[in-house]
């Protein structure tokens, strides 16, 4: 195959499943090798920067993360005003704190109630939010989360150790489209004194998934 | 496509492995698989001919090998289809070209440069049409009971089966049309299902799943 014609996607899927297949056997099996194999060509390339690199990953690890999720969290548990303006355009409300990134443009936020628990989900890929909860965990990617959370999401709920009251209903949001969702958890009792700080420190990234639910679990007791 | 990326309601694939690690990569090469990701493009892809690529993976690969394992054989797969790099290079782990035009090599960004452009990712899918939507809020439709055997986002758990219409997203660009290079907007709603109306073991269960299907997926019930 040259590479004196490259040029735009053919959009050819025949073609592709058939690299796939070369690749099958020709790749080699450790993944770490298989991407290095990737980053040596496209640097040698000149199509990627090494440091290009280093810098996405140093912003997802310090800079990009559920911390910035939390904040929302909060400021809407504490600013009745923000929380409306959140619940109706949640891109702009983000976009007040600087968190409007990557994949959030039509993020949506659901709301956890006394009678209501929201749960999301990618089922055809595993699409996140990532510039408010940064990089996704392994579980929200894995076939077992995919193929349970639309179908049995009491009993994967019971298994992030929610138990789930019967008159509770669960709410499953699969992200297929470019919509993607982000659970506004409920307030924790007893936490009126707390600073916005503090009740973003309460806030798990579990919770914006609809993992956890119970945030007055995370309140240390310095009694 | 009737692949094995669509897995919602599929069974048997066990416990969630729940991890309380919150680090965001737990490999040093999912870190540079992240990265890579971000900065290499090749000109004229658009989201879904990348998940397309995606799906297109071998079964046993798409199962059995580590999540970001499966976006490097995708960024190979696309790199490969449109011709900027080939099987012999990356068995040479080099280039073999002796075209040099692959214009000025990619410079290095700043911490500072890549969270600017993060901000700049936050794309809109969506535009204004002239056609004006055919379903309201409140109306009940029906999936269609096929999907098609390119790129599309009506899974198979929800085809034929009854729904209501829970919001409207606006027009956003066609899945399917764009896995295939073209950029068309269709209307898009927030479509709410019984669960008890998707799963034989939910007869009397209250709770609901939501999906943003485009109105091509949709009939009125």
């Amino acid at each position: 195959m040259a590479t004196d014609t490259k040029s735009t996607p053919d959009f050819d899927a025949s073609k592709v499943a058939e690299i796939h297949q070369h690749l099958h056997s020709h790749l080699p099996s450790e993944s770490a090798l298989r991407v290095k194999a990737l980053e040596t060509l496209l640097v040698d390339k000149g199509l990627v920067n090494p440091k290009t690199i280093d810098a996405w990953i140093e912003a997802y690890t310090e800079e990009i993360g559920p911390k910035r999720g939390a904040m929302v969290v909060a400021k809407a548990w504490c600013d009745p005003e923000y929380k409306a303006r959140l619940m109706r355009d949640a891109p702009a409300a983000i976009d007040e704190l600087g968190f409007l990134g990557k994949a959030t443009a039509h993020l949506k936020v659901v709301e956890n109630t006394d009678e209501v628990h929201n749960l999301v989900v990618c089922t055809l890929c595993s699409c996140y939010p990532f510039s408010i909860l940064g990089i996704a965990p392994p579980w929200y990617k894995a076939a077992a989360y995919r193929s349970r959370a639309v179908r049995d999401p009491r009993g994967v709920l019971s298994e992030f150790g929610i138990d789930l009251d019967v008159d509770i209903e669960v709410h499953v949001w699969d992200s297929t489209a470019e919509l993607r969702y982000l659970v506004l958890p409920q307030r924790p009792a007893g936490t009126e004194d707390m600073s916005e700080e503090e009740l973003a420190g309460l806030v798990s990234r579990n919770s914006m998934i609809g993992t956890d639910r119970d945030l007055g679990e995370n309140i240390e007791d310095d009694g | 496509m009737d692949g094995i990326h669509d897995l919602g309601g599929k069974e048997g694939y066990g416990p969630i492995e729940v991890d309380d690690d919150d680090s965001p990569f737990h490999e040093d090469w999912e870190g540079r698989e992240w990265g890579i990701a971000q900065c290499a493009r090749t000109p004229g892809i658009t989201i879904d001919w990348w998940r397309h690529c995606r799906e297109l993976i071998m079964p046993e690969d798409y199962l059995g090998r580590p999540y970001f394992d499966s976006w490097a054989q995708t960024d190979f797969s696309t790199y490969i289809e449109a011709g900027w790099i080939s099987e012999e290079e990356i068995s040479a782990g080099k280039s073999l070209s002796k075209d040099t035009d692959y214009g000025e090599p990619a410079v290095a960004m700043t911490l500072k440069q890549v969270l600017q452009e993060d901000q700049d990712h936050a794309v809109r899918f969506d535009a204004e049409i002239e056609t004006p939507p055919v379903f309201a809020v409140g109306q009940a439709v029906i999936a269609s009971r096929h999907g098609n055997s390119g790129h599309t986002r009506l899974p198979q758990y929800v085809r034929g089966r009854q729904g209501t219409v829970h919001a409207y997203n606006g027009a956003h660009v066609f899945p399917d049309l764009s896995a295939l290079g073209q950029e068309v907007h269709q209307h898009c709603y927030s479509v709410m299902f019984e669960a008890s109306e998707l799963w034989p073991e939910a007869q009397w269960s209250q709770d609901k799943v939501f999906l943003d299907l485009w109105e091509s997926y949709l009939a009125e019930a």
